[in-house]
């Protein structure tokens, strides 16, 4: 419990570091917010006024922490370019992008974890140089690329998906979910490359390890060895599928680009073209805090598959 | 009806069916869905500035006057083109009876008089108050008759009022509200489209205006506008069928689009639709005429046409299109592709020494990509020994920076009226919308263009034209790159579409098949 406890506070004051730096960030930056909306030859008056109205005129520090304090009561203010509600935003946009990255996740894992035991129990043998073969191209595709091809095949070619475009599930499960299938796909196969990697090294060191020798010596079924050899070879894996979920949040702003999906990534990708430093703080912020969650629940996962790291 | 294991089978089936697809339990409706690349940033129609959007906003809105697929304006909500004085100072219009708003209110003069009066008004900021300011007064003859007075002659406002105004019922804006103009014009217009809805970034979905004043007009029930800003994406949406008509399609793959079956193309040059690097003549290193001679001098347009464009471009080095009379050969030729004479420019200017500028390139296709053609630029500006920067930003942003004239340098393609002197009056004379993008004035301009608004007939038009084009072509305040040709790309479903000079998409007459 206080390890839980204390895994919480910890990731609160990255949080709190993290929302300092790129406060600080946009700060530092030599033009103003205002200087951004209104333009170079904006009068001072006009400045001034900009600046007053949006809260821009107060210290730094008072500046941060009503900033930090709304964001809290989850209200992230207004949009300094085009004035809408931040709040808003989010709530239309992250239910997307955290479907998105759930359905991407569990592909990366489902394909993953048998890919990597296969190559692990297969060593050197030609299914796991084919494994092998296939995470090396799968960690090279560029996702932008990845998307095009699959639209290419999916969408184009034999007609089974959409070829962009969000379906809410209101408008009935199988469209939903089949928009869904080449944004889940794109974004998840490089993680299926780096999660079976992972696997397959965690897998052969463990089969190496002194207790799975005597387990095979006492002729215990090659089910049941497999069950310990898993359970110990958990905890690489959990710590990179716990970051993988987190970096998918930063990716998922090319697929949602590329699929025209409307989740919080295209959100944070049309609020840098925009210059709208508001929205990218705020949005950055909720991706940060994903990755944060991520890592929390990956330490959860630790205690219960090693109990030997709780005691 | 018995339970047994037939009837919870078909139950079951039906329900799973139902929570599968609801819209099988919908009557099907004809929904026409086009793909646009650019997110609106309004639809009020005397603020829009979208190309784009105003597919979208021309089919909720109408004036006096529209144009046809060849650009020429021809009568809308007016019965008949406006009688005109023989000063060219007064335009009478009678106005069509049998028309009513989307509100189901009648359609009068006094709606007329109230929207222009409201537009023109300097405290609600219209984008586009500076082309109409030549109007002096509007009077109601009576509620099928409207004439407009000129301050003076004025021959391109006809074009103007196709494209930049829209016609909205008297009242409307204390009742509604700029906001409602802005994201939600619902009712307020007198065209074909009902607006619905607007998801930023998704989609904005129209329905069929059931008591409009053309009789059997529209075809569809349902426009869904889905906002797609990745070329490639935007094409598989015409490929798979989840788009029945596109804007913008990618120029490397229009060629092969041609002749793809299901497929249909149509692209045309537009009189009004010129693509410029819009420098800033108040801002080094564009400051000096010889700098920006260089510059122009330095660029191959027939090459970024061919090779980039695929022919998608009339590339000329002065704002008149090669095919029309009007067309200044040797204007062209001077600021035209000659990299020595380029060079000698670079060495006369000021900024030999240190030739570098920030160029700023729409992020999103607006009209076309232009990205690929920016590279190129970068190149054969590195070939002559200046350097160029390129900064990606959404086009609404670099229109801001360009209308504040806070930018060095933008790379705009404009989508304007045919009017031949429509680009030069928003860019080169005082108090217009591009003004302060370019920072140039210049009183034998302003006299030639005030000059060329008497004049509607080429014999004595053509000749000013031309002397406007030497006066620009001797100052070079910016350069000039092309006429862009408006395309598009949809299904053979799709009948009654073409491309047309005045707009990107004339949505009204389309038809399903």
């Amino acid at each position: 419990m206080w390890a839980l406890l204390s895994r919480l506070l910890g990731s609160a004051a990255v949080l709190v570091a993290v929302s300092l730096v790129l406060f600080a960030l946009i700060h530092a930056n030599p033009v103003s917010p205002a200087r951004v909306v209104l333009g170079n030859d904006a009068s001072e008056e006009d400045i001034a006024q900009f600046d007053a109205d949006n809260g821009l005129d107060r210290p730094v520090a008072e500046q941060y922490l009503a900033w930090a304090s709304r964001s809290l009561r989850g209200e992230f203010g207004r949009s300094l370019v085009d004035d809408t509600s931040i709040s808003r935003t989010i709530a239309q946009t992250m239910p997307v992008t955290v479907e998105l990255v759930l359905w991407a996740f569990l592909l990366a894992l489902v394909l993953a974890i048998p890919l990597g035991i296969v190559s692990a129990l297969h060593e050197d043998r030609w299914v796991d140089h084919l494994a092998r073969a296939l995470a090396t191209v799968g960690v090279s595709i560029p996702g932008f690329w990845l998307g095009l091809m699959l639209i290419a095949w999916g969408a184009v070619g034999l007609g089974w998906f959409p070829a962009g475009g969000y379906v809410p599930w209101t408008e009935g499960a199988l469209p939903h979910l089949r928009s869904m299938v080449l944004p889940a796909m794109a974004l998840g196969l490089y993680y299926v490359a780096i999660i079976s990697r992972m696997t397959r090294s965690a897998v052969a060191d463990v089969m190496m390890a002194d207790h799975v020798r005597v387990s095979r010596a006492m002729g215990l079924g090659r089910g049941r060895i497999m069950v310990y050899i898993l359970r110990n070879a958990l905890s690489p894996i959990v710590t990179v599928a716990a970051m993988s979920f987190g970096y998918m949040f930063g990716w998922a702003l090319i697929v949602e680009q590329v699929f025209t999906l409307p989740g919080m990534s295209r959100a944070l990708l049309n609020a840098i073209f925009r210059r709208d430093y508001i929205v990218i703080l705020d949005v950055v912020l909720i991706i940060t805090a994903f990755f944060l969650a991520a890592n929390i629940v990956a330490d959860l996962l630790y205690r219960l598959l090693d109990p030997r790291i709780a005691e | 009806m018995r339970l047994n294991r037939r009837t919870l089978f078909r139950t079951g089936t039906a329900a799973g069916l139902g929570l599968l697809s609801p819209h099988l339990a919908l009557g099907a409706d004809k929904t026409l869905t086009i793909a646009l690349p650019n997110n609106p940033t309004t639809l009020d129609p005397i603020q829009i500035s979208n190309h784009d959007a105003m597919a979208i906003t021309n089919a909720v809105f109408e004036n006096l006057l529209e144009v046809n697929l060849d650009g020429e304006p021809v009568p809308c909500l007016a019965r008949a083109m406006p009688a005109i004085s023989d000063d060219a100072l007064t335009f009478t219009f009678d106005l069509r009876d049998d028309v009513v708003f989307q509100n189901g209110q009648k359609f009068t003069a006094e709606d007329v008089k109230y929207s222009y009066e409201y537009m023109l008004d300097p405290k609600n900021r219209s984008v586009r108050r500076t082309l109409f300011s030549p109007i002096e007064r509007i009077t109601i003859e009576s509620p099928t008759r409207v004439v407009f007075r000129l301050k003076h002659p004025y021959r391109p406002w006809l074009q103007y009022m196709t494209k930049f105004m829209g016609i909205f019922p008297k009242g409307s804006r204390e009742a509604a509200g700029d906001d409602a103009f802005k994201s939600a014009p619902a009712n307020l217009g007198t065209g074909p489209g009902v607006f619905v809805e607007w998801q930023p970034d998704t989609q904005i979905v129209l329905r069929k205006n059931a008591n409009y004043w053309r009789r059997g007009v529209p075809d569809w029930d349902r426009v869904v506008a889905k906002i797609v800003p990745e070329d490639a994406t935007r094409l598989a949406y015409l490929m798979t069928g989840q788009a029945q008509i596109i804007s913008a399609p990618p120029p490397r793959d229009f060629a092969r689009l041609r002749t793809t079956p299901g497929i249909q193309t149509g692209s045309k040059v537009a009189l009004g639709g010129m693509w410029f690097m819009q420098t800033n003549t108040r801002r080094a290193p564009f400051d000096d005429v010889n700098f920006r001679k260089a510059v122009s001098c330095a660029i191959d347009r027939k090459a970024i046409a061919q090779d980039v464009l695929y022919g998608l471009l009339d590339p000329t080095a002065t704002p008149a299109p090669t095919a029309t009379s009007y067309h200044n050969a040797k204007a062209d030729e001077a600021l035209g592709y000659n990299p020595a004479r380029a060079k000698d420019h670079l060495a006369r200017s000021k900024h030999a020494s240190r030739p570098e500028f920030e160029l700023l390139v729409p992020s999103i296709p607006y009209l076309f990509d232009a990205k690929d053609s920016a590279v190129v630029m970068q190149s054969q500006l590195a070939a002559v020994g200046i350097t160029m920067k390129i900064t990606l930003m959404e086009q609404p942003q670099i229109l801001t920076r360009a209308i504040a004239g806070t930018q060095v340098a933008c790379l705009l393609p404009l989508m304007a009226p045919s009017d031949p002197t429509f680009i030069i009056q928003i860019c080169y004379t005082a108090d217009q919308i591009m003004s302060k993008s370019s920072g140039y004035t210049s009183p034998a301009l302003d006299a030639a263009i005030q000059e060329s608004y008497r004049y509607t007939d080429s014999a004595r038009l053509d000749p000013v034209l031309k002397r406007i084009q030497d006066i620009l072509a001797e100052d070079c305040p910016n350069i000039w790159l092309g006429f862009v040709g408006v395309a598009n790309a949809w299904r053979s479903e799709v009948t009654g579409f073409r491309p047309n000079t005045g707009l990107s998409m004339w949505l009204r007459d389309v038809k399903l098949g």
